[in-house]
């Protein structure tokens, strides 16, 4: 047996950072705290653990990223584009993890309603009892967890009080800039949605040119008895950038949250979206669509955790997988012991459209209880040849015929948008990725 | 319009002919049937015509309007004027008929140097077209075929047919499965769309459809052969004596030669 001991790698192998330094704000200095010794601690995955099995790393552990500060990030222009209509005056707007007042307007926010930062409201009850509560699940060394811990000083903190309905949606815009150096960003989200509350969130995240950074954004939504979020989270990070984020939400009775997780960026998307059963008579949604090709990967492992009587769970995940790129699903289901009538509903499906693409697709169910109603499946196809000829008989080029399949393979996904806009720009969005050039699905199957 | 020489065919990749030297020619105005007992190749010829890739001509040739297509892709085949009502429409989710419909007019338009219609005039169109199927303008936004009964698919064929208005309709057992009322509805349609300018071929096992629409042309497909063509009286021969006599007389040649 070998005596030497190997060095632990740690993410702090791939980053420069001072993570000494902690906020002044008390609820976030904390957690700082906590996170800075964390990263130390955690080991940084690699292929051997089972969770980072089929995801490759080297786009983070080939690179050294510095912080925004040292970055030489060039300054944010007009991103007006981005804007969505109907929330022209309820928008965050934060360039590279950095909250910028000038961009967002917050006018449309009902009076009651907090909208705004987390370094602002760093004395607020709820963020006080809420922020870092829910992202840290069953003690698992989540390294990404853990570096946004340590390093966020600012973030979103959105307060909905009882009985109050937010009638504009929400939108968090993260935009991204060119830089010298790839650097390393944490946005933050916490929602607290009190009794009965309602809203729709978007948080988008957009990469304006094609440059390498690392986003690691953590989100936790409290939802407390009967509240109700639609939350849209669409991912257009630059094509060279890897995402790692974890979205959280703990549900409390009667309450429903609603995800819909849109991936068509970065050259690493690794998304852990996780839902927790607090108490009886939940409802609740995490649905996926994923559109990649190069040589992007996309991997979500969710957990969703039914520990109560009574859920209704739904996660439909699809994806769209072109030239090399990779896709990665494993969608942990679990059912505690005692959680009776538990409807829960997973599909997984894939359209493979090269010959070079891979898709990974695992459902995991852990179910501790008999009175309960699990469905789960997974398909890995191309597109059907017969439906092909069927359009091609009637006069479309074989070429419009795939990307019309395509387009509404995707359709079942982004109709579920409640936002006008958003529903239009992923859309468009399907329209670019079908239309890409002449040689598009040109493979016979 | 449609002459269709000495036709050969196998699946794509295959030894087997399914199509052993097929002759037929059909000018416009004209409603033919092709009738035979299955596994004849009746279904394959109307894939064949359409230009399923499928299939390999491996001899032979087919002229539209003197114009070879044996080589030609489905799609310029439907710029043509060419269309298949499928024995088994394929169920497209996602995709509504009105969707379709709008791309594949318009693409036949454009191809063909007439003006495309824009989305309000299409939609008054398409509704003036429904009445031949009898449906109410819902069909138009229901997604193509999916979860439609095995009537409402083959009146959508028709239906497909009344908005493109083809030259040349080949149309594979539009007739199978049918219950009275279907039948009737699709074959008045059938009738409504026929004239002058067109020509029909009927793909069929049984005599039934022909009750409501009078061929000019009855033919008679034997092991990948027209063995018999005639009037319509054919088809009422053929009902009463059914396939077994022409298959003991075709049989019997088949091995002399």
């Amino acid at each position: 047996m070998s005596t030497a001991v190997q060095e632990k790698e740690t993410i702090l192998s791939y980053l420069d950072g001072n993570f000494d330094s902690v906020s002044d704000v008390k609820a976030i200095g904390a957690i700082n705290q906590k996170g800075a010794g964390n990263i130390a601690e955690f080991p940084f995955p690699t292929k051997k653990d089972e969770d980072w099995r089929f995801t490759d790393l080297k786009s983070i552990s080939r690179n050294h990223f510095v912080a925004v500060e040292d970055a030489g990030a060039v300054s944010v222009g007009d991103i007006s584009d981005y804007y969505l209509p109907e929330a022209m005056n309820s928008r965050l707007v934060f360039v590279n993890g950095v909250f910028d007042t000038e961009l967002s307007s917050l006018s449309d926010i009902p009076e009651g309603v907090t909208v705004g930062t987390l370094a602002e409201n760093g004395e607020d009850e709820a963020v006080k009892t809420h922020l870092g509560k829910y992202v840290n699940y069953d003690d698992d060394q989540d390294v990404f967890a853990a570096l946004n811990d340590a390093n966020f000083s600012d973030g979103v903190f959105i307060h909905v009080p009882k009985e109050t309905k937010v009638e504009v949606p929400i939108h968090i815009l993260n935009v991204f800039t060119d830089s010298e150096k790839p650097f390393y960003a944490t946005p933050r989200v916490l929602y607290v949605g009190e009794a009965y509350s309602k809203s729709t969130v978007v948080e988008e995240h957009i990469g304006l040119v094609e440059n390498e950074y690392l986003n690691i954004p953590v989100a936790e939504f409290k939802m407390m008895e009967g509240s109700n979020v639609h939350h849209a989270r669409i991912q257009r990070d630059s094509k060279k950038a890897s995402h790692i984020s974890r979205p959280m939400a703990h549900l409390d009775k009667f309450a429903e949250y609603h995800s819909y997780t849109i991936c068509l960026g970065a050259k690493l998307f690794r998304n852990d979206p996780r839902v927790v059963q607090n108490d009886e008579e939940v409802n609740f949604t995490i649905d996926g669509l994923v559109l990649i090709d190069g040589e992007q990967i996309a991997d979500t492992h969710s957990a969703i955790d039914h520990r109560h009587w009574h859920a209704q769970s739904h996660q439909l995940h699809k994806v769209v997988v072109n030239d090399k790129a990779h896709s990665i699903f494993n969608g942990k289901i679990f059912v505690r012991k005692d959680s009776q009538k538990i409807d829960s509903f997973q599909e997984n499906r894939n359209l493979l459209l090269s010959f070079d693409g891979t898709v990974h697709t695992k459902p995991q169910l852990e179910i501790f209880s008999d009175d309960v109603l699990c469905s789960h499946g997974a398909t890995i196809g191309q597109l059907n040849e017969d439906e092909v000829f069927y359009l091609h008989s009637r006069g479309l080029t074989k070429k419009k015929a795939r990307e019309l399949l395509v387009y509404a393979f995707t359709l079942e996904s982004i109709e579920n948008m409640e936002v006008e806009s958003v529903h239009k720009l992923l859309l468009d969005e399907v329209v670019k990725f079908t239309s890409r050039d002449e040689e598009f699905l040109a493979v016979e199957a | 319009m449609l002459e269709i020489k000495n036709l050969h065919a196998s699946v794509e990749g295959e030894e087997e002919q399914i199509l052993k030297g097929v002759n037929l020619k059909i000018n416009k105005g004209e409603i033919h049937a092709i009738m035979g007992p299955n596994g004849s190749g009746k279904s394959t010829l109307a894939k064949v015509v359409s230009g399923h890739p499928e299939y390999e001509v491996t001899e032979g040739e087919i002229l539209f309007e003197g114009e070879d297509i044996t080589e030609m892709d489905a799609d310029e085949r439907a710029h043509l004027g060419m269309f298949l009502a499928f024995q088994y429409p394929v169920e497209v989710p996602g995709i509504t008929n009105k969707t379709l419909l709008r791309e594949s007019f318009n693409t036949i338009a454009r191809e063909n140097g007439r003006e495309e219609l824009d989305p309000l005039e299409f939609e008054d169109y398409l509704k003036s077209r429904l009445e031949i199927i009898n449906m109410k303008d819902e069909f138009l936004e229901r997604s193509i075929n999916t979860g439609f009964s095995g009537g409402e698919k083959k009146k959508n064929e028709v239906f497909q047919m009344a908005v493109l208005n083809p030259k040349l309709a080949f149309m594979d057992e539009t007739d199978s499965g049918l219950d009275i009322d279907a039948l009737k509805v699709v074959s008045d349609g059938i009738n409504k769309i026929a004239g002058p300018e067109n020509a029909i071929v009927l793909i069929t096992h049984y005599q039934r459809l022909l009750n409501y629409i009078t061929p000019d042309h009855v033919h008679v497909m034997m092991n990948g052969k027209i063995v018999k063509s005639a009037g319509k009286e054919l088809a009422h021969e053929l009902e009463e004596q059914g396939y077994e006599e022409l298959e003991k007389q075709f049989s019997l040649n088949g091995e002399a030669q």
